[in-house]
């Protein structure tokens, strides 16, 4: 096992070193032009030039790689091309609304859909099966902007329970902190309660049709004990790797809810780099997403074999 | 007491949210604001956008300014006095100027605050041959020497399109082609630093030090008291979001607010709507005349006369008139130099007369290349209006829509449409910068140095010339105005577009608000 967690962990390093030209060889080719962008419409050809000049964005690519990436191997993400600051700072400024946001809405997303899952199989067919289903196509359907303008409209317009928009950090309370985050989770969390939902489901319903199952109803064991005991952890599997996938895209991925709610995320920070051309930005966060791509697949792995001891690596 | 439900449950949950508490009672000191876009950069010279001018306007302080009615007025200056030959200009400074690190502001700030700054600003630029020296006489004092008379000094230092911040000599010594690292000025606010989360929210709090002159604001000018604690602006780029929390109360003020929701924020009677900028927001639609067709100009203006303002300013603005006005003339509306000396052919708007005229300029069905920036929805309208016009007329025209960033790119290029080149773009200007030849950006003419479009016509940048030498003379520039609007209408390598108003909205508790040429905080309080 800890062999196999080194392996993993050294694979991670090839994978980022083409992450890294990758990303870094498609912005170059990219249209678009930061310097442009900052001198403004009053600027001469010549100061664009002085401000590429200087923002070092005249050099040849493989200098500039090679520079960026000696940077990266110094543990150096770089600096924004507009704001000064580094990175590795932006990133820092993020991460803790982005974790926030990924942890409200996976753990409400979980405790729904899961239970909503197994009822759907256990009762198949029934009224009680087709509202789950019928729940999951609508939170695949409705976009995730509809749910959060409606969310928005109702909880904080029409009833003042919850803020309209915003992000409290934690260290100012758990209330406030929750608070602002409970519209945006349910927001976001409404397309993976339905993918998770049909995914407990379906599995639930393959290993419902399992032999030891029906061995066990004989024995006269107990619908809850079949269900959560025998069923759920044989299913878990599929589960789990819809949960990691879920994580994974939540960390960069809720650019809508982001806007929608103002939670200044990492998924906000990217899209607005790109859209100024940011460069240094763009390359660390996507960077950073690769990272935890590759990191989230690797615990899904080693999960694999809590669950199902035959998997052995 | 107007207590919500909201706060009712905060309420019982006072243990946990103690902070929170705390947060609140800073709030009833804090003027929260929705500014118009991401604050990015803290360097006005670096950049021209206009989030980090406002922000400079709450960090900086300016030698001399505009009032309410255009006039230049000392701000930081005590006043200044001209030589009896016209050849020198000494200003001398107010007492007690401090900088936010607590040093004196003396001349040589001035001095190289000046010389990095006119590094960068176009007017100034035009200016600066005149200039033989700019010199500290002492701590209080400095001087430009000259070489023949410059009128047009004082307006330069103080305009507000490309305003002369005032940084320590130490900051200002940087390159200006290069971006500052500190925001130390001795405007009325100090940046908070450390609280700055590009993309969320930026802090400023009120200077202690900052000495206002004793007189009323008027305009940017007069006494720029800080009458709030704090400033503090948070980043929301979700219109809807914006209104929603304006209608809340969880911010205060709203700088732009989108047209489609302003009716949404009326019909609230906690928030007021009114127009605060003392200049409208103009259209332009700007042909590439270095390819065809628009190397044509017969071509342009048959295009001008397909143009009827109003279908873009109900694009943009929507239908209600108040919101936007028809300006027919490339000078700013209302103000000395608008006039509309053969704008007849603005007057047209006919699309068959458009058509007809195309014809007979010799169009043979070049492809139109006309970029559109989706992510600029006023801009993404008035090009998408031109755009049905052209079809309308009878041209072939492909719309690519892109985003601001890679339209700044493309526009650079000379190349024709077959290898990445452009036909036509749209883009807005403040009124600001259209009400006078020596500022306007799009009048220019002068060939491959002119902005893009790069049109080249001799007789616009004499009568320009004309016009900045005879700068102390109102009734020969009024003249030379007439000629260049007359002129710039034959050429037509821009369209004029008309203006919109845009309004901001802020929370019936704040009050203060004042009209001004920017976006300014000083004054404000919250009642």
């Amino acid at each position: 096992m800890w062999a196999y967690i080194v392996r993993r962990v050294l694979a991670t390093i090839p994978v980022m070193a083409v992450v890294a030209l990758f990303v870094f060889s498609l912005l170059y080719i990219a249209p678009g032009d930061p310097a442009a962008v900052i001198a403004g419409d009053q600027a001469t050809p010549e100061d664009v030039e002085r401000i590429r000049a200087s923002l070092g964005l005249d050099r040849p690519y493989l200098v500039r790689f090679a520079d960026w990436l000696w940077d990266i191997l110094n543990g150096d993400l770089g600096t924004s091309i507009f704001t000064n600051l580094p990175v590795s700072t932006m990133i820092a400024q993020r991460i803790e609304p982005t974790l926030s946001l990924m942890v409200v809405t996976i753990l409400l997303a979980v405790s729904v859909a899961v239970p909503l899952g197994v009822v759907a199989a256990w009762k198949q067919g029934t009224l009680a099966d087709r509202a789950v289903m019928g729940f999951a196509v609508l939170g695949f359907s409705v976009p995730v902007f509809v749910v959060g303008y409606v969310l928005a409209f109702v909880f904080a317009l029409e009833l003042d329970w919850l803020p309209v928009q915003g992000y409290t950090p934690i260290s100012q309370g758990f209330l406030p902190w929750i608070e602002n985050l409970i519209l945006p989770a349910i927001a976001l969390g409404t397309v993976y309660i339905a993918l998770i939902a049909r995914i407990t489901r379906a599995t639930m319903l393959e290993v419902l049709s399992q032999d030891y199952i029906r061995t066990a109803r004989a024995k006269g064991v107990g619908q809850r004990a079949i269900l959560f005991l025998h069923a759920l952890k044989n299913a878990a599997v599929p589960i789990v790797t819809v949960i990691g996938i879920g994580i994974a895209l939540l960390i960069g991925g809720a650019v809508v809810t982001e806007s929608v709610f103002a939670i200044p995320g990492l998924g906000r920070l990217t899209v607005d780099a790109i859209l100024r051309r940011d460069y240094p930005v763009i390359q660390g966060v996507v960077l950073l997403f690769s990272f935890v791509y590759v990191l989230v697949n690797l615990v899904i792995d080693l999960l694999y074999t809590l669950f199902d001891p035959r998997i052995r690596y | 007491m107007n207590t919500t439900r909201r706060a009712t449950l905060l309420g019982a949950g006072a243990l946990l949210a103690a902070p929170a508490a705390r947060a609140q009672t800073a709030a009833a000191n804090t003027l929260r604001v929705i500014p118009q876009a991401n604050l990015t950069s803290l360097d006005p010279v670096w950049t021209t956008a206009v989030v980090t001018r406002n922000h400079a306007f709450l960090v900086y302080d300016q030698i001399c300014c505009v009032d309410g009615q255009g006039g230049i007025k000392p701000q930081m200056a005590e006043g200044w006095e001209i030589g009896p030959d016209q050849l020198s200009w000494t200003f001398t400074l107010r007492e007690g100027l401090m900088f936010h690190d607590g040093e004196r502001v003396l001349a040589r700030d001035c001095v190289a605050s000046i010389n990095r700054w006119a590094r960068r600003d176009p007017f100034m630029q035009v200016l600066q041959p005149n200039v033989a020296a700019i010199e500290a006489l002492d701590d209080r004092r400095f001087r430009f020497r000259l070489h023949r008379p410059t009128p047009m000094l004082a307006m330069a230092l103080g305009q507000t399109p490309f305003p002369c911040f005032v940084m320590p000599e130490r900051i200002a010594a940087t390159d200006a082609f290069q971006q500052i690292r500190d925001a130390v000025g001795s405007g009325p606010f100090r940046f908070v630093r450390e609280e700055w989360n590009p993309g969320q929210r930026a802090l400023w709090v009120r200077n202690e030090r900052y000495v206002p002159r004793n007189e009323p604001v008027d305009g940017l000018a007069g006494g720029r008291v800080p009458r709030i604690e704090r400033v503090e602006w948070t980043i929301l780029t979700d219109p809807a979001t914006s209104a929603n929390a304006m209608i809340q109360g969880e911010q205060d003020y709203w700088e732009y607010p989108l047209h489609d929701l302003l009716g949404l924020l009326r019909r609230n009677r906690n928030v007021v709507v009114e127009q605060r900028l003392l200049d409208g927001t103009y259209g332009v639609c700007r042909f590439n005349t270095l390819h065809p067709p628009f190397n044509n100009p017969a071509i342009r203006r048959a295009v001008a006369m397909a143009v009827d303002q109003r279908d873009y300013l109900r694009a943009v603005a929507g239908d209600d008139p108040a919101g936007w006005e028809v300006c027919e003339g490339v000078f700013t509306c209302g103000t000395p130099m608008a006039n509309e000396e053969g704008s007849e052919i603005l007057k047209v708007r006919s699309v068959e007369r458009a058509r007809a005229a195309l014809r007979e300029a010799g169009y043979a069905g070049e492809r139109v290349v006309l970029l559109t920036p989706g992510d600029y929805p006023q801009i993404n309208a008035l090009g998408l209006v031109t755009a049905d016009l052209m079809r309308r007329m009878g041209m072939n025209v492909e719309v690519v829509a892109t985003d601001w960033g890679t339209l700044v790119q493309r526009r650079a290029s000379r190349e024709p449409v077959e290898r990445g080149g452009w036909s036509v773009f749209h883009t807005t200007s403040a009124g600001l910068s259209l009400q006078q030849p020596v500022t306007h950006l799009f009048l220019r003419a002068n060939g491959a140095q002119a902005w893009f479009g790069w049109p080249d016509d001799p007789e616009i940048e004499r009568l320009r010339a004309e016009w900045v030498e005879k700068g102390a003379d109102p009734g020969e520039n009024r003249r030379i105005a007439a000629a260049l609007n007359r002129r710039a209408m034959e050429s037509m390598y821009y369209i004029p577009l008309g203006f919109y108003w845009q309004p901001s909205a802020w929370r019936r508790n704040v009050q203060g608000v004042f009209r001004a040429p920017a976006t300014v905080f000083w004054n404000i309080r919250k009642g």
